[in-house]
């Protein structure tokens, strides 16, 4: 993306840009990219990064971006936050890419500084319904998630659709929101999410399985709430017969 | 097996392939069975999310720039082995991204003042540009990718305060290459060292089919910000690109009936 690419139009982080290649129109996530003068590898991205070069800077932001910045979104869950956090992430990674000796992925070591980024600024927010720590405690017998026999069926409710999910997800603690997106959206396997968190794979694993359960009772607490406001609605609606 | 050997199992093994033991006590309890069943709606659902999603151009740009300042970057980037049409290069001449959107939209007006002043056209329409915004039809574009597209119109005057506010480093550092936005002066120098006047005027078909384009491309972008909005009334951002945009379509409108190319 250079600087020939440096106009571009309204964007809503991840909803829609004006790209500077005719090929993509606004209103697509297109994936192509304005500027393709290399074909590097990563390593050799990397090595030149090391050395100051602009371009393998660009190249590895090519690469891993819309990840990182995936991670950021359904983290916060606002396209202003992500932004800044993606740009606090990969300007902490290019400060330190010097270090990289590819002990681990390159991709696992972004994605574990995107993580701290989040959770960092997370844990300023200092939300108090959500209780980051005790989401990374290891597993309690009293912290399983309960049973909830007779509860609707998300099922036949139909409560699952994107909207309801979105919103469940951001209500989760942190800690389960990371595991859970790092898994269930992005696809990392447990040992990866296990490297990326500075985890367990067990403890990944608990934490998964909470996080999911937790959802459950989240969507259906929105079915529930749902058919209340249709309830009311309906009773407003009739109203007082004269 | 027991309920909680099930989800025991569930929280080690994950959903599937489920044990024959595990498929067994499903068929026994209807708990579990619920349970299973809507974990595997949640999962299936979540694996719908793109596991990616593309981050905004001035992300990158942002970035560079607080690069640059910080001296992680030593050597310039290559440029592009790509070659660019004239208007796509008027971009490079400013800095940063967010400046270079709006004196972009200035040189795309300015070009078509000038290609109008270049040939003489009887412009029998001269009506305001405000109360034509609703007369000027966007007419169906090709494909986008066959046309170049002047993206010097599209961006968002309010834009690069807002960018500047969000960000959490200091604003000083952000913008290191700041610079004023040229004068129409520069602009019009520009533009002449850049492409003979004759050429302008021989080429208003290409000016104006680039100038219905951004029209286009604006009304999506209007759309959009509406669309959003919509869902997130409070989103202060999206009523300012939205505003931006509406100015932006303004302008554009304007230098679409100025050069009398409109069609009624």
């Amino acid at each position: 993306m250079c600087a020939s690419s440096a106009i571009a139009g309204t964007t809503l982080g991840g909803i829609r840009r004006i790209r500077s290649t005719s090929s993509a129109a606004i209103g697509q996530l297109a994936r192509q990219r304005p500027t393709e003068p290399v074909a590097w590898t990563e390593a050799e991205a990397i090595r030149r990064a090391q050395a100051g070069d602009a371009a393998a800077f660009e190249h590895l932001f090519q690469l891993h971006s819309r990840r990182v910045y995936a991670l950021c979104l359904r983290m916060v869950g606002n396209p202003a936050d992500a932004e800044d956090l993606a740009q606090e992430a990969f300007l902490q990674l290019f400060r330190k890419i010097a270090t990289f000796r590819g002990e681990s992925a390159f991709s696992t070591w972004l994605h574990r500084m995107t993580v701290n980024v989040v959770l960092m600024r997370l844990r300023k927010k200092s939300l108090p319904t959500d209780s980051l720590e005790e989401s990374l405690e290891p597993d309690s017998e009293n912290s399983g998630p309960k049973r909830d026999v007779g509860a609707p069926d998300l099922r036949l409710s139909g409560a699952v659709d994107r909207v309801n999910l979105e919103r469940s997800i951001e209500k989760l603690p942190p800690g389960y929101r990371t595991v859970f997106i790092l898994h269930d959206v992005q696809g990392y396997e447990h040992n990866e999410i296990a490297d990326i968190m500075g985890c367990s794979v067990g403890n990944s694993k608990s934490q998964l399985h909470k996080a999911r359960t937790r959802l459950r009772e989240l969507l259906q607490e929105e079915i529930r709430e749902q058919a209340r406001q249709e309830r009311h609605a309906a009773k407003t609606q009739t109203g007082p017969s004269d | 097996m027991q309920c909680k050997d099930f989800e025991a199992l569930l929280e080690q093994d994950g959903l599937d392939p489920l044990p024959l033991a595990a498929r067994s006590h499903l068929t026994e309890c209807s708990a579990c069975r619920n349970l299973f069943a809507d974990l595997s709606v949640i999962v299936s659902s979540a694996r719908e999310f793109p596991a990616e999603v593309d981050p905004p151009e001035r992300l990158w740009v942002s970035l560079r720039a607080q690069m640059a300042a910080e001296g992680l970057i030593k050597q310039s980037a290559p440029a592009s082995t790509e070659k660019a049409a004239w208007w796509q290069a008027l971009p490079s001449l400013f800095r940063p991204r967010v400046l270079a959107s709006a004196g972009g939209a200035l040189a795309l007006a300015f070009a078509a003042f000038l290609a109008v002043h270049k040939k003489p056209v009887n412009v029998a329409n001269t009506n305001p540009p405000t109360p034509a915004v609703a007369r000027v039809q966007t007419p169906a574009q090709p494909a986008a990718a066959q046309q170049p597209r002047s993206r010097a119109a599209i961006a968002p005057a309010p834009a690069p305060q807002m960018v500047a506010k969000r960000r959490s480093t200091p604003a000083t550092s952000a913008t290191p290459n700041f610079k004023p936005a040229p004068s129409a002066d520069v602009y019009g120098g520009t533009l002449a060292g850049m492409q003979d006047p004759q050429n302008l005027a021989g080429t208003s078909v290409e000016a104006d089919a680039s100038l219905r384009e951004n029209l286009r491309i604006i009304n999506e972008v209007i759309a959009e910000c509406q669309k959003h909005l919509k869902k997130h009334p409070n989103d202060a951002l999206a009523r300012e690109y939205l505003a931006s945009a509406y100015q932006q379509k303004a302008q554009l409108v304007a230098a679409i009936l100025d050069s009398g190319r409109s069609e009624q």
